[in-house]
This record gives structure tokens, C-alpha cells and sequence, in this order.
């Protein structure tokens, strides 16, 4: 099962944040991002929360799922810190806009919302083959009053990778089965 | 980790509070008079003691753990129970927290873990602040310590119910696996 969402395109950054100091950064984004890390370098969950919440990820101005912005970080993070430098935060970036375009063409009354029959679509079209029933199972879990939001679109994704790299890893003989032991069933899956 | 080890959930005997008591608080929380506290009304109306909203996701366990016909809210006599079930957690929370700091670090939540029959590795206790410590203090406050312990309890119950033999291991399908973790975490 790929997960081709994670590697989709960049959107490219279309915002106002001019930034950097000329000559020594390049990159139109490394000045938005040092805006948002603040002295430290780093980005946190909360940074990445204020971040996303202002460049209205989330549609109608409403505070980014601040647990969608910690997943995420963990996704990348690969140094265990908690935090995001630079090159993750770009990576994340291109990933989001990826997501976010995604998820545009599913929404297609524009309505800022997925409703659960057009995220079943979207899951499958990721690559994933689900019976009707574990589709169900996972969009309830992610949707509020039968609908779905962009925040929870994503924190879905990322959740349904992590879950999956999981089982893959136990799954030894590639048939759709694993064993797991009950420490091992417990960490790994609360460590996503 | 010893699996055999079960979870019980609290039963602290706090004696059940009056009715009149009862009523007034959950008018109190009840802001828009529709005779049914929601998700947004019980967060306002409690406070895990540090000044920060109360964990939406604790909020939505404990409004599902108690809501019977799936309205999204609890009446009067279904908020009886979520009041009882807080209470409780409250009482073995302040347990643990000895210096009365409103958090409890990782020593004391081997403690009360273990009070509850987990044995978990001294390693995954890191894991479970780092997951649960959502005001990244090293510690994990009130709400965020319920619902370490919803998701372990949770997980728990669902690998139970698997392993037939009772051996401590579980085979599944990848879609299994989905089901059976993707509400809990």
C-alpha cells in the first residue's frame, strides 16, 4: 500500500512573508520560517499551530487542531526533539500544500468540509484498500457532526501512515497478517 | 509488561452527591438550556488546576463514555455519572501528586500505574509523558493523566478481546488492526 499523499508536490509558498537576510538565504521560506521558530531555530507544536492558524490551513480562521500540529511534527521529526528545524519545516510545508490540494479537489462545493462519502473517496484514492467497514471506523473517528475538516483530514493521513508502517514492520511474511505481543501491541501503538 | 495484570478502573467510594447538588451545577454547565451538556460545555465547566483549557479529547472520551444514545451531550441523569467518574479520577489524582503541584511526573505516575496493575518498562513511561504531557513540562496535569490512562485501559481492552488464548500474543489482519486501534489512539 503506497501512500502517495506524503510525497505529493510542493503547492509552493504564494504568501507575503518576505523575510532572510538577502544574499544569505535563498529560500523565500527560511524567512517565514525564522518568524515563526523565533531565536531558538526550532518549531514547535504551538509554533506550528500560530503558523498554520494564520495561513488559515483550517479554513474560516479557526485555530489549527494543535494535536494534527504534533503528529505531524512526529511524523518528521527525526531527531526525537520535539521540534522541527528548517529542512523538516520545509519538507512539511511542500507535504501540507500537497494535502491541502488534495483535499480541495475532494471538497468540491468548496465548503471547507469533506463529508464522509468523499473521504472514503479520498482514502482509496491514497492507495489504500479498505473494506466499507474499517472506512467507516476511521472517518468516525475523524469527523465532527458528519463532516470533516481539513485539520482532521490531515491528522487522519498521518495517523493512517504511522499505523500502517507499523503493521508492515510486523507483518514478516508480506500476507496481510502480524503478530503482535501485547508490550510491543501497546508502545508502538501509542508512540504514533 | 504483565499482561495479565488487569486494569480496574477507579472505584474510589466517594459517596454519591445529592440531587439538589447535582442539579444546580448542571444547569450551571448547561449554558444553552438544551437539557443536554455537550463536548464544549463540560470543557468549559472543569479545570485541571492550571490555568489551560481542559483536554478537548478527554472531554470527548468522557462525554462518549456516558452519552447512551449517541446525542452528542449528556442529560441530567447520564451527567451523574460523569460527575462521579471525575470526582473519582480527581481523588486518585491528588493521591499521586504529593507535593500538590497539579502535575504528576513520571515517578508518580509509575506509582499510580502500577497501583493499577500495569507493569510497564521504566522506558515507556518516557513515552507516555512524551505523549501525554501535552504542556511539554516533563509532567502530565489532571486531564491528560485520564486520558493516558483511557487510551492504555482502552488498549488494553481491545488486545483482550483478541487474544483468545489468553497467551499474551494476538495475530491480526492489517484492517483488524486499523479497527481496532484507530478509535482508541
Amino acid at each position: 500500500m503506497s501512500f502517495p499523499g506524503y510525497g505529493a508536490p510542493a503547492g509552493g509558498y504564494a504568501g507575503g512573508f518576505p523575510g532572510g537576510f538577502p544574499g544569505q538565504q535563498q529560500d523565500p521560506l527560511f524567512g517565514y520560517f525564522s518568524a515563526i521558530a523565533g531565536q531558538d531555530g526550532q518549531i514547535s507544536a504551538e509554533e506550528l499551530q500560530v503558523c498554520l492558524t494564520q495561513a488559515n490551513f483550517s479554513g474560516g480562521y479557526k485555530p489549527f487542531n494543535l494535536e494534527t500540529c504534533r503528529l505531524m511534527i512526529g511524523m518528521l521529526d527525526r531527531d526525537m526533539s520535539g521540534t522541527m528545524g528548517f529542512p523538516e519545516f520545509k519538507e512539511l510545508w511542500a507535504v501540507i500544500n500537497g494535502w491541502k490540494q488534495h483535499f480541495m479537489s475532494i471538497d468540491k462545493d468548496r465548503s471547507g468540509t469533506v463529508d464522509p462519502q468523499e473521504m472514503h473517496q479520498a482514502v482509496s484514492s491514497m492507495g489504500y484498500r479498505l473494506s466499507p467497514q474499517a472506512m467507516n471506523c476511521i472517518v468516525k473517528r475523524y469527523s465532527t457532526q458528519g463532516k470533516i475538516t481539513f485539520d482532521d483530514y490531515v491528522a487522519c493521513c498521518v495517523k493512517l501512515r504511522a499505523l500502517t508502517d507499523i503493521f508492515r514492520r510486523r507483518d514478516q511474511g508480506q500476507n496481510g497478517t502480524a503478530s503482535f505481543q501485547y508490550d510491543d501491541f501497546i508502545q508502538c501503538t501509542m508512540s504514533t | 509488561m504483565a499482561y495479565h495484570n488487569q486494569y480496574r478502573p477507579p472505584h474510589y467510594n466517594s459517596a454519591p452527591p445529592d440531587q439538589a447538588f447535582l442539579w444546580n451545577i448542571f444547569q450551571r454547565v448547561d449554558k444553552d438550556r438544551s437539557g443536554s451538556i455537550s463536548d464544549t460545555e463540560l470543557q468549559q465547566a472543569l479545570s485541571n488546576g492550571t490555568w489551560t483549557p481542559f483536554n478537548p479529547v478527554t472531554v470527548r472520551s468522557i462525554i462518549a463514555m456516558f452519552d447512551r444514545d449517541n446525542k452528542g451531550g449528556v442529560n441530567f441523569n447520564e451527567f451523574a455519572g460523569v460527575w462521579k467518574y471525575i470526582t473519582d479520577w480527581q481523588n486518585i489524582f491528588r493521591t499521586y501528586d504529593r507535593d500538590n503541584s497539579g502535575f504528576i511526573d513520571k515517578n508518580e505516575l509509575k506509582q499510580a500505574l502500577t497501583g493499577f496493575g500495569y507493569r510497564l518498562s521504566d522506558q515507556f513511561y518516557n513515552t507516555l509523558i512524551e505523549k501525554f504531557d501535552r504542556q511539554r513540562k516533563g509532567q502530565v496535569a489532571f486531564d491528560d493523566f485520564i486520558q493516558c490512562c483511557i487510551v492504555l485501559q482502552r488498549l488494553t481492552d481491545v488486545f483482550r478481546r483478541y487474544d483468545t488464548d489468553q497467551d499474551g500474543w494476538i495475530q491480526v489482519s492489517y484492517e483488524q488492526y486499523l479497527s481496532m486501534v484507530f478509535n482508541i489512539v
